[in-house]
């Protein structure tokens, strides 16, 4: 009986693994995990996708980072407004598939607005994101390179047959989007300048609240208990030159020192 | 005719490119205004409300525009408008700017705004952080 269960899970759980070569690629892959440890409710939403854009998919186990950022809207903007804008935002020749982000964190600020605490799944773990810079290469461990050399990152378009896209990978490193999940803060967090008109005053600097931090820190340790590879937590400027994820990036000790709590190990 | 009423499409299409091209102009002389010379009495032309409300309002807003310092305007001075497209869904503008203030060694700030026309003039509705 036990036997019986475990081929059933098994043959369920290929059936909703990402696809490889021969099989066309299909939305929405598995958007349902178990989770074994729930420290945080994930709402899950549909998103209108943009079906003429590319993307690519990966095991999950090519993660082994998270990249904190904040949206730079306003902090009530919720998940699919943010996928609308980022629809918007891509041309005939840049078509984006859908929201760059894996998750998306309201939260208030410490004085103004007060959207609900909650996290919102974006773009499913299977999906490359487009989060971290797409010309940013970061190094692969064994394990990375061999998924990578087994072609199991694969790229093309909703109900059509990917491919090997072989730009992923420039002189043996890997694009950062592959090796990282993004979670973004909603709301802005750098200060106001000409460029940031919807930034923080000096005289009232902006802070990710005690609970932000707290639900960054539980999201990130419910992601590492299901997903042991992930094991390092950092910020969107960490990788290239911007003001993402702006104060939120002197937090990320602190927020390690919580999902500690929780059980978990980042560096 | 077929070839008449491509070239008038065309004519038509370019027109509208122009007349929203002219626009953009406009509205970022503004903002360049407000941001620059503290001109604030145009918040309100260059802003959409909700922006404005999701900012700590009117008010919020003007007081930050004053700490910024005033920057006289020079002959040849770029404007932060770098270039603009428009999305392919509704009449939402995608405006990529990049702040000329920013002192060396700093991260530079390269942002997209959000304007959105709002009765038939175009304001800033947000700005949208990089990611690709």
């Amino acid at each position: 009986m036990k036997g019986l269960f475990l081929f059933f899970a098994v043959t369920s759980s290929l059936a909703l693994a990402a696809p490889s070569l021969g099989q066309i690629m299909e939305y929405p892959f598995d958007t349902n995990p178990e989770w074994p440890v729930e420290l945080i409710d994930i709402l899950k939403i549909d998103y209108e996708r943009n079906t003429k854009a590319s993307f690519c998919i990966r095991p999950i186990d090519m993660v082994d980072t998270v990249v904190i950022h904040h949206s730079e809207t306003s902090s009530t903007a919720s998940a699919k407004y943010i996928n609308e804008l980022h629809l918007a935002r891509g041309s005939a020749d840049d078509p984006w598939y859908m929201i760059a982000y894996s998750y998306v964190i309201n939260s208030p600020y410490p004085k103004g607005s007060i959207p609900l605490p909650l996290v919102t799944e974006g773009r499913p773990l299977e999906i490359v994101g487009a989060h971290a810079g797409s010309n940013v290469f970061m190094p692969m461990d064994d394990e990375q390179r061999k998924m990578w050399e087994d072609k199991k990152i694969l790229c093309g378009k909703e109900n059509e047959m990917p491919a090997y896209d072989e730009s992923l990978v420039k002189d043996g490193k890997i694009k950062a989007n592959v090796t990282t999940v993004g979670i973004v803060v909603n709301g802005n967090y750098a200060p106001f300048s000409k460029s940031n008109p919807g930034g923080y005053s000096k005289r009232n600097p902006r802070y990710p609240t005690d609970n932000t931090q707290d639900m960054i820190a539980r999201l990130s340790c419910q992601l590492q208990k299901k997903y042991p590879r992930i094991k390092y937590i950092k910020w969107h400027s960490y990788y290239h030159s911007t003001s993402c994820p702006g104060s939120i990036k002197s937090y990320i000790g602190r927020i390690k020192t919580l999902a500690k709590g929780y059980g978990c190990e980042f560096n | 005719m077929r070839i008449q009423l491509i070239a008038l499409l065309c004519i038509f299409s370019f027109s509208l490119h122009a007349s929203d091209d002219k626009s953009m102009k406009e509205l970022f002389a503004k903002y360049d205004q407000i941001m620059d010379e503290h001109k604030v009495e145009l918040v309100d032309e260059v802003f959409t409300q909700k922006f404005l409300e999701h900012n700590g309002g009117k008010e919020e807003f003007i007081a930050k525009v004053k700490e910024l310092p005033k920057v006289k305007k020079r002959k040849g001075m770029r404007s932060l408008l770098q270039k603009w497209k428009k999305s392919k869904v509704g009449r939402i503008f995608f405006t990529k700017v990049k702040d000329s203030n920013v002192k060396p060694g700093k991260p530079s700030h390269e942002s997209e705004f959000v304007v959105i026309e709002v009765d038939g003039k175009l304001k800033i509705d947000g700005t949208l952080s990089d990611s690709n």
